[in-house]
């Protein structure tokens, strides 16, 4: 057995995943005969790791409203040479139109990434949502004040504590089942809190609340506290934060879940 | 669905377009190592995208086509920022900003991380572009060279030099270093 020697370009490659199988098994095995060369390997690695993840950052960010603005077709009359002449008129509003279809478009369009990114600073009540899932989901024993054997039970309570009706999602087709729910003090009003948990016993909040009254309804945000994130939304006055440690991608599918079957309640409950 | 030429169609996918703001941010933060320059850069791009857009094929990935733009955007600006610099002052080189960190709260690693963002500020901006679109953005060589318009051996080449540049860097930092071109 005897391995080719392995040359520089192969090694970045292999550093940055783009090594074929075949010629990965090579450098893994040139990897194990030669330290000094798998600790380069490893050092190259700690670097692009550490970029992204500075660099991830970014991604969280909110999009300043200027470059959203700039993501929207310009009203310019610059590029119309090739029409001909008869449509010129239309055109000022025909852009008018497009416009306001895309700023419409864009602001209806809950569920983007990009959108969602626009989060910025996370509310109070994001905030009190992360508290409350970091103190209550790192609980082994007692994480919720009743279990999810007496659901009805714990749906009544806290329907009747808040004063209005609430739901307890069924997260199943996303791998989490309720595991109970509890009643969490809120600044104003309390909040409801139902805890989930998956087969890996990750755990999940949802918490909801009723808004104060001069809140009008938000897309979805997004906000990390302490390790905990959290896409939090506003639906008919009422608030709504789903907190857990999973990354954000999977956090936002399971907020569409979440979403989707409030909105079939709601719509259930006003027939 | 391909656009007909010469139709006046807006041609770029406005939800993919919002969709690719953070990541040219990401790239933009990344070349200029600044946030407002890099939002700058960002609307620049976003601006040249839209005069350009016949240029753009449905279908095609218009996260590439939109970086490329940049990259395009970019070297303009620096050429225009060394020519204006050069009357001014030797000192202050365009292409070795100093790189404002994201911040990350209760960032342990911060003063590391710190250290490798300045040593990857003083690579030539061709080596940090390939860096970064390798490490950060993750693409495939072969868009990396379609992005900077060079072929995937000098892709290569420059990979191979900014990383042996950032180890000589990592292992003696300091200040006054500066890598030879």
């Amino acid at each position: 057995m005897r391995t080719l020697p392995i040359s520089d370009a192969d090694i970045h490659a292999y550093v940055d995943g783009r090594l074929p199988a075949a010629s990965a098994a090579g450098v893994d095995e040139a990897l194990a005969n030669d330290a000094a060369l798998a600790a380069r390997v490893a050092e190259m690695r700690t670097q692009n790791a550490a970029l992204r993840d500075a660099f991830d950052l970014v991604l969280d960010e909110p999009i300043p409203e200027h470059l959203l603005a700039a993501a929207v077709p310009p009203p310019s009359g610059r590029s119309i040479g090739v029409r001909p002449l008869g449509h010129r008129r239309a055109l000022p509003f025909a852009f008018g139109v497009a416009a306001t279809l895309v700023v419409g478009f864009l602001v209806g369009w809950l569920v983007r990434d990009a959108l969602i990114e626009r989060a910025g600073t996370p509310t109070t009540f994001a905030r009190q949502a992360a508290f409350a899932h970091a103190l209550y989901a790192a609980d082994a024993n007692r994480p919720v004040e009743i279990w999810a054997n007496e659901e009805k039970r714990l749906v009544g309570w806290l329907t009747k504590r808040l004063g209005f009706q609430v739901h307890a999602p069924d997260l199943g087709s996303v791998g989490y089942l309720l595991v109970g729910g509890r009643l969490v003090a809120g600044n104003e009003k309390p909040t409801a809190l139902f805890m989930y948990e998956n087969a890996d016993k990750e755990r999940l909040s949802l918490q909801v609340r009723k808004q104060a009254s001069d809140s009008g309804e938000t897309a979805f945000r997004y906000a990390h506290e302490n390790g905990v994130g959290v896409f939090y939304w506003v639906d008919d006055a009422c608030g709504y934060a789903l907190s857990g440690n999973v990354d954000r991608s999977q956090l936002l599918k399971i907020a569409h879940v979440v979403y989707g079957q409030l909105v079939a309640a709601d719509a259930a409950g006003a027939k | 669905m391909p656009t007909p030429p010469g139709s006046d169609a807006p041609g770029l996918p406005q939800p993919d377009l919002v969709a690719a703001i953070p990541r040219l941010r990401r790239y933009a933060r990344v070349l200029t190592g600044e946030a407002s320059r890099a939002d700058d850069l960002v609307q620049d791009t976003l601006a040249r995208g839209w005069e350009k857009r016949r240029m753009w094929r449905s279908g095609s990935d218009l996260r590439a086509w939109l970086f490329t733009i940049m990259h395009n955007v970019y070297v303009n600006q620096l050429a225009t920022v060394k020519r204006d610099a050069a009357n001014v002052s030797i000192d202050a080189d365009p292409a070795n900003p100093a790189w404002q960190l994201p911040v990350r709260a209760n960032q342990i690693d911060r003063v590391e991380l710190l250290e490798l963002m300045q040593q990857v500020g003083r690579l030539s901006p061709d080596q940090r572009e390939v860096l970064l679109l390798a490490a950060v953005e993750e693409l495939r060589y072969e868009e990396i060279a379609g992005i900077l318009s060079i072929p995937v051996g000098t892709v290569m080449s420059r990979l191979s030099r900014a990383r042996n540049n950032l180890r000589q860097l990592v292992a003696e930092p300091g200040p006054g270093l500066r890598i030879v071109k």
